[in-house]
């Protein structure tokens, strides 16, 4: 009983609990990244995404490299090869970090430890923000990772034809960097999905359904609308040669952001 | 000290838990019993804040688990030892706790320890038989160093040597002077655990008293009785004021009356008694005499009760 003793002599009483807000967000994010950084699927999860997006990336450009003879002028004008080199991380590179994010609370409702979380820490939807934080703040740089060598990989494959650019380029750096942050605020709406849906099978589906599937499906849409759909901000965010049907890439970004914080909103009302 | 006044859960238009009201001291072993599905489970999520009431309320502390800044140092609770996910080592799934609330890495060995989990510290969770989930799930109660602790069916699927060990856990934790709470549906158990007893049937209280006054309480003495006039003992009996049941071997199993009432009975009507033998009486007994109006619940009202987060 000592050290519930002593503890009860710090603990601060209920009257100045609003200045008591600040620690208890930090102890949060403290436990979640100790969640995350403890379980080995997390760090899989990155190497596998980095790798994936990487090759993706390189396969992409030389498939555009092989195509360039039968290529129009026109076509052959609004060529984006700094896009080209990210498409595969911010396709498929986001579904399997966003994965990280379905999981962060799918796997805890699946198995029951939820309940552990939620006594642990009663206040359950700023267990659910730290939880969207933790993910994006891991995903961004293994992301702006992937990006960066994407991007130095592909136009590695473009010289051949002469199409490289570099990162000192008018908008490259940017695109680079909207990619990694896409990504990131991908894997947070994966977080209110998780929220939402309460299954990892189901939600990973819904996941993919919304980032690769809705650009298939976006095409049945009107422009004007098909800009706004997830995949086609996801293009638009590392887009540097300007094409119509896309928003600019602050704009994307920003879309992405409200579509992260309308699926966490929606979350926080199921937690 | 847990105190839960008038506390009732509904989901839908099954009353899981209906009007309950009873408090848990420090100092003792207080078993908190009932068949399956009357409702422990329901009023224990309750307690850690996992349910909210329809109506009534908790008390850990004198305080709301919701206004308790870091809960797990007032109470510590093991729910379900599998709820846990599998990827982690022990040791780790310790480490997030501590974490949350603010606990050092230091108590984590010491827990690791009391829990006799040292050598399988590093070990994923996943690996873990049952009773090695169960005592992680202890050590993750002891963790806060709580003055409370409660544990939903602690003994469920641990070997005699789990079961002795949880059992003497139990009793030192309450040596200590801490409140310590636990369910079960085995009375046999609770008679050898718990110094005070909560009977819960159908989400109501049917009993809150020391062990041992529930069992002189609860249950009747009983006595096995033979005669060569068997019919004509029974009915000198019945006039008595004693209830008579039927035995093995045909012999008469007499409550109501003692083993000398009995015998004088004989005397004057001129029976020849050949057995007179007093039985023991049972919390077993008793826990079935009492709660057997209180089981008959269908499959259907189980599912709805025992649900929830």
């Amino acid at each position: 009983m000592s050290v519930t003793t002593h503890t009860n002599e710090v603990v601060v009483p209920t009257a100045t609990a609003i200045s008591a807000r600040t620690p208890k967000i930090r102890r949060a994010l403290k436990a979640e990244w100790t969640k995350m950084r403890t379980l080995p699927s997390t760090w899989r999860t990155a190497v596998i995404a980095t790798a994936i997006s990487i090759s993706l990336g390189i396969i992409l450009c030389a498939s555009q490299v092989h195509a360039w003879s039968s290529m129009t002028a026109q076509q052959r004008q609004s060529f984006d090869p700094t896009a080209c080199s990210l498409f595969g991380i911010v396709f498929v590179g986001a579904v399997v970090l966003a994965g990280l994010g379905v999981r962060a609370l799918t796997a805890e409702y699946v198995t029951g430890m939820i309940r552990s979380t939620f006594t642990a820490m009663p206040t359950r939807r700023l267990v659910l923000v730290v939880k969207a934080a933790v993910t994006a703040a891991f995903v961004f740089p293994v992301a702006l990772f992937a990006a960066f060598v994407s991007f130095e990989a592909g136009q590695r494959v473009f010289v051949g034809k002469d199409l490289q650019v570099t990162l000192g380029n008018p908008g490259v750096l940017r695109a680079v960097v909207f990619g990694a942050l896409a990504v990131s605020l991908i894997s947070i709406f994966a977080v209110g999905l998780g929220g939402l849906i309460r299954h990892t099978a189901a939600a990973t589906t819904a996941l993919v359904l919304v980032i690769v599937g809705g650009v298939t499906l976006g095409q049945l849409l009107p422009v004007g609308l098909r800009q706004y759909v997830p995949g086609t901000a996801l293009q638009a965010a590392v887009t540097v040669n300007h094409s119509a049907g896309l928003l600019q890439p602050g704009a994307a970004i920003l879309v992405l952001g409200i579509y992260a914080v309308v699926t966490l909103t929606a979350a926080s009302f199921r937690v | 000290m847990i105190e839960v006044n008038h506390l009732t859960k509904r989901y839908g238009k099954t009353v899981a838990v209906d009007q309950v009201s009873f408090k848990v001291e420090p100092g003792k072993v207080t078993g908190f019993l009932g068949p399956n599905g009357a409702g422990k489970s329901t009023t224990m999520r309750m307690i850690l804040g996992l349910d909210a009431p329809t109506s009534g309320q908790v008390r850990v502390d004198g305080k709301s688990y919701h206004e308790l800044r870091e809960p797990l140092r007032s109470v510590g609770a093991l729910l379900d030892a599998k709820a846990i996910i599998g990827g982690r080592s022990a040791a780790n799934h310790l480490k997030w706790l501590a974490d949350s609330n603010g606990i050092t890495r230091r108590r984590v060995s010491e827990v690791l320890d009391i829990a006799g989990l040292s050598d399988v510290a590093g070990r994923k969770v996943g690996t873990f038989s049952l009773g090695m989930n169960q005592r992680l799930g202890i050590a993750a109660a002891l963790l806060g160093d709580p003055s409370t602790v409660m544990f939903d069916e602690p003994i469920n699927g641990l070997d005699p040597e789990g079961i002795v060990w949880i059992r003497n856990l139990m009793k030192s934790l309450a040596l200590e002077g801490r409140t310590v709470f636990l369910s079960s549906h085995l009375m046999s158990e609770m008679a050898l655990t718990a110094d005070h007893l909560i009977v819960i049937g159908r989400g109501s209280i049917i009993a809150n008293a020391s062990t041992d006054d529930f069992i002189n309480r609860n249950t009747a003495p009983r006595i096995r009785v033979r005669a060569l006039e068997q019919y004509e003992l029974a009915e000198v009996l019945t006039q008595r004021g004693a209830v008579i049941e039927r035995g093995s071997d045909d012999a008469l199993v007499v409550t109501g009356l003692g083993a000398a009432a009995i015998g004088d009975a004989a005397r004057i009507h001129d029976i020849t008694l050949t057995e007179l033998a007093p039985q023991g009486s049972t919390l077993e007994e008793a826990y079935f005499d009492l709660t057997k109006e209180v089981t008959d619940y269908n499959a259907g009202q189980l599912v709805d009760a025992t649900k929830g987060a």
